[in-house]
């Protein structure tokens, strides 16, 4: 955990010293350690310190997004970018661009309830149809959902051109040119949802060893399954009102979390806090090196990444069932 | 006797063979008028008379046909709309063309319905494309390949041939020349003048656009000194998004910031909320040009000519 949270300090620091720009690693290093220098001053703190902490909220909040879903889900590969929950969330915000909104808490309490909607939808799914007891069957069904949302929004893009450009702000993720209101836009919402997380943290373990313990120990099942599904919607949300969808990190997260922390839930969402917003922060930085002087979407990067490791972990053996 | 007989008979025959020859003649001379043959991309296409059932299926083609005093049934609606460029309904009157789809994406069946006569098509009609609708109607695909910002001008010329209408398209052309030729006077004269950029405002920040766009020659015309500050390739219409941290890159006398809907100020307030871009030398002189994206980085032609004339004219002149 210490070293997981070393490593996530120089992240941060990397991601303030690299950019797409002029100004590299030894001026922003000389600029930290005191120099005058207005231009690398303006690059250094005004763009790529806010894109860093949104990176590490964005980052938090999918991490412990992918693990509680796929703890409710009692699924591995159930992950909110993969299942639609993201996409779900994206489409709300492109319906409501095109109906007229832009101010940033519309934004975000529209994303939201996307996810939310997403996020029923998935686990109706996952639990009513008996898609749950197949990994692979559920995401085939995720991606049959993100296929239908990403047409609709497609279906947007078409009927009215001119939210076109915000739009394909919202089809893939990015952390470039985010502000700081924003991010505290969001924040609230994500605060409601770490207390809540804290106080269901044990009963979620508990139902991890199957309903009747759960029950036998005093505890809700249903109930809990809802908090957890509207946590997950309020931090989904949150994430995609200022970053986008950006897929696969709610997967790898809680993926590498378990193996570093074992089966338990509890453990393993507090690994989630520094290797989200390490995942996060290490794709952006290369996603503003590699097409320098532009810069890729994160999202593009994530899922490039991200495929080859769902594949991995489908193609494993032993599937560890939740 | 005998020999008046003769000589009757050679006269009527004379007579004859030569009246044979003036009809031919006349054939001849008409047809010269009436069958042209046009130098295009798909080899030398015919084109008889003076079509009157035209379908434009390129911005350009349907500003030089506008331009040369011709309404088409057809046209393809303006990069980013959902119909043709607002600049160029002014022209249209009562009769706007119906819609044959985007020019990347051309509804072959609309086409057909409108039983057009001419078809005049964009440069970089595709060869599929070019074979489906030269089945319906002689089709004028210009060979101007390179990305140069007069090409708009041989453009014209060939469509206005096809029209059978040369020098109306002739006139208009000269007519901006000689307005372009006035504003850089004007321009001179008030002192303006400076290195200008010309970019697409995104939300995650500008695309440069190349300065052998059309609209970046009439500014170069008008006497400022059009760059892309090397971000744009040889064949590129635009750079990517550039990175926030590189807008100094663009940051030159002026900013000529367009959209793709028509909507330039929106672009102007949506990027004014980017510290980045408030920070610009350029938009602290309060440089900024706010354009229409659909007359500045889409349209071509001399009616689009002479409306962003009339922008760098209101842009730069007091």
């Amino acid at each position: 955990m210490l070293l997981l949270l070393t490593a996530l300090v120089a992240v941060s620091l990397v991601s303030l010293l690299i950019g797409a720009g002029s100004v590299g690693p030894g001026r922003a290093l000389s600029l930290l350690s005191g120099a005058q220098d207005s231009e690398a001053h303006f690059i250094v703190w005004e763009l790529r310190a806010p894109r860093t902490l949104i990176g590490i909220v964005v980052g938090m909040a999918l991490g412990v997004a992918g693990a509680l879903l796929q703890a409710v889900a009692r699924n591995p590969l159930a992950e909110p970018g993969l299942l639609g929950v993201s996409a779900g969330a994206a489409f709300a915000v492109a319906l409501a661009l095109v109906l007229g909104a832009s101010a940033a808490t519309l934004r975000i309490s529209v994303a939201q309830l996307g996810a939310l909607v997403g996020c029923v939808c998935v686990l109706s799914v996952a639990r009513f149809r008996g898609v749950g007891n197949d990994p692979i069957r559920l995401v085939l069904a995720g991606a049959a959902f993100s296929g239908l949302l990403a047409s609709l929004t497609s279906l947007i893009l078409l009927y009215d051109q001119r939210a076109a450009d915000e739009i394909r702000f919202w089809v893939i993720g990015s952390l470039a040119g985010r502000r700081l209101d924003d991010l505290f836009a969001v924040l609230p919402s994500m605060l409601v949802a770490s207390v809540v997380v804290a106080l269901i943290a044990r009963p979620l373990a508990a139902l991890a060893l199957g309903e009747r313990v759960a029950s036998g120990l005093g505890h809700h099942p249903n109930l809990i399954r809802w908090l957890v599904i509207a946590c997950v919607a309020l931090l989904v949300g949150a994430a995609t009102a200022i970053a986008g969808p950006i897929a696969f990190v709610g997967l790898v997260v809680p993926f590498v979390a378990r193996a570093l922390a074992g089966p338990d839930i509890r453990r393993t969402l507090w690994f989630c806090l520094p290797i989200g917003p390490l995942i996060v922060l290490a794709a952006d930085i290369i996603s503003r090196v590699v097409v320098a002087p532009s810069e890729l979407p994160l999202g593009v990067l994530t899922a490039l990444c991200g495929a080859p490791v769902l594949i991995a972990v489908v193609r494993a053996r032993r599937l560890p069932m939740l | 006797m005998l020999v008046k007989t003769t000589s009757m008979a050679a006269t009527l025959a004379k007579s004859g063979r030569l009246g044979m020859v003036g009809i031919l003649l006349s054939i001849f001379v008409a047809g010269s008028v009436q069958a042209r043959t046009l130098e295009t991309a798909f080899g030398d296409v015919d084109v008889e008379g003076t079509p009157e059932r035209v379908v434009t299926l390129y911005e350009g083609a349907l500003d030089a046909a506008v331009a040369a005093g011709v309404n088409p049934l057809g046209a393809v609606t303006t990069r980013g709309g959902d119909n043709v460029a607002s600049y160029i309904e002014a022209h249209l009157g009562e009769h706007p063309p119906a819609i044959m789809g985007v020019v990347r994406e051309i509804n072959i069946e609309a086409v057909l319905a409108q039983q057009p006569d001419l078809i005049l098509a964009p440069a970089q009609l595709s060869d599929e494309q070019y074979q489906l609708l030269s089945r319906i109607a002689p089709t004028v695909v210009p060979p101007t390949q390179p990305l140069a910002p007069d090409n708009w001008k041989a453009e014209a010329r060939l469509y206005g041939e096809a029209l059978n209408r040369q020098a109306a398209i002739a006139e208009a052309i000269e007519a901006v020349e000689q307005r372009a030729a006035e504003v850089a006077k004007a321009v001179e004269e008030a002192g303006v003048g400076g290195s200008a950029f010309l970019v697409r405002w995104m939300p995650g920040g500008p695309m440069v656009m190349s300065e052998n766009l059309f609209s970046a020659g009439l500014l170069a015309q008008a006497g400022l000194d059009v760059q892309d500050a090397g971000l744009v390739g040889e064949r590129g219409v635009h750079s990517d998004v550039l990175s926030l941290e590189n807008l100094s890159q663009v940051d030159g006398d002026w900013l000529f910031l367009a959209t793709l809907n028509e909507d330039g100020q929106a672009a102007v307030d949506a990027a004014k909320q980017s510290s980045a871009f408030t920070r610009l030398n350029v938009v602290q002189q309060d440089h900024v040009v706010p354009v229409d994206g659909q007359l500045w980085t889409s349209a071509n032609g001399p009616l689009a000519a002479q409306a962003i004339l009339d922008d760098i004219e209101a842009a730069l002149l007091p």
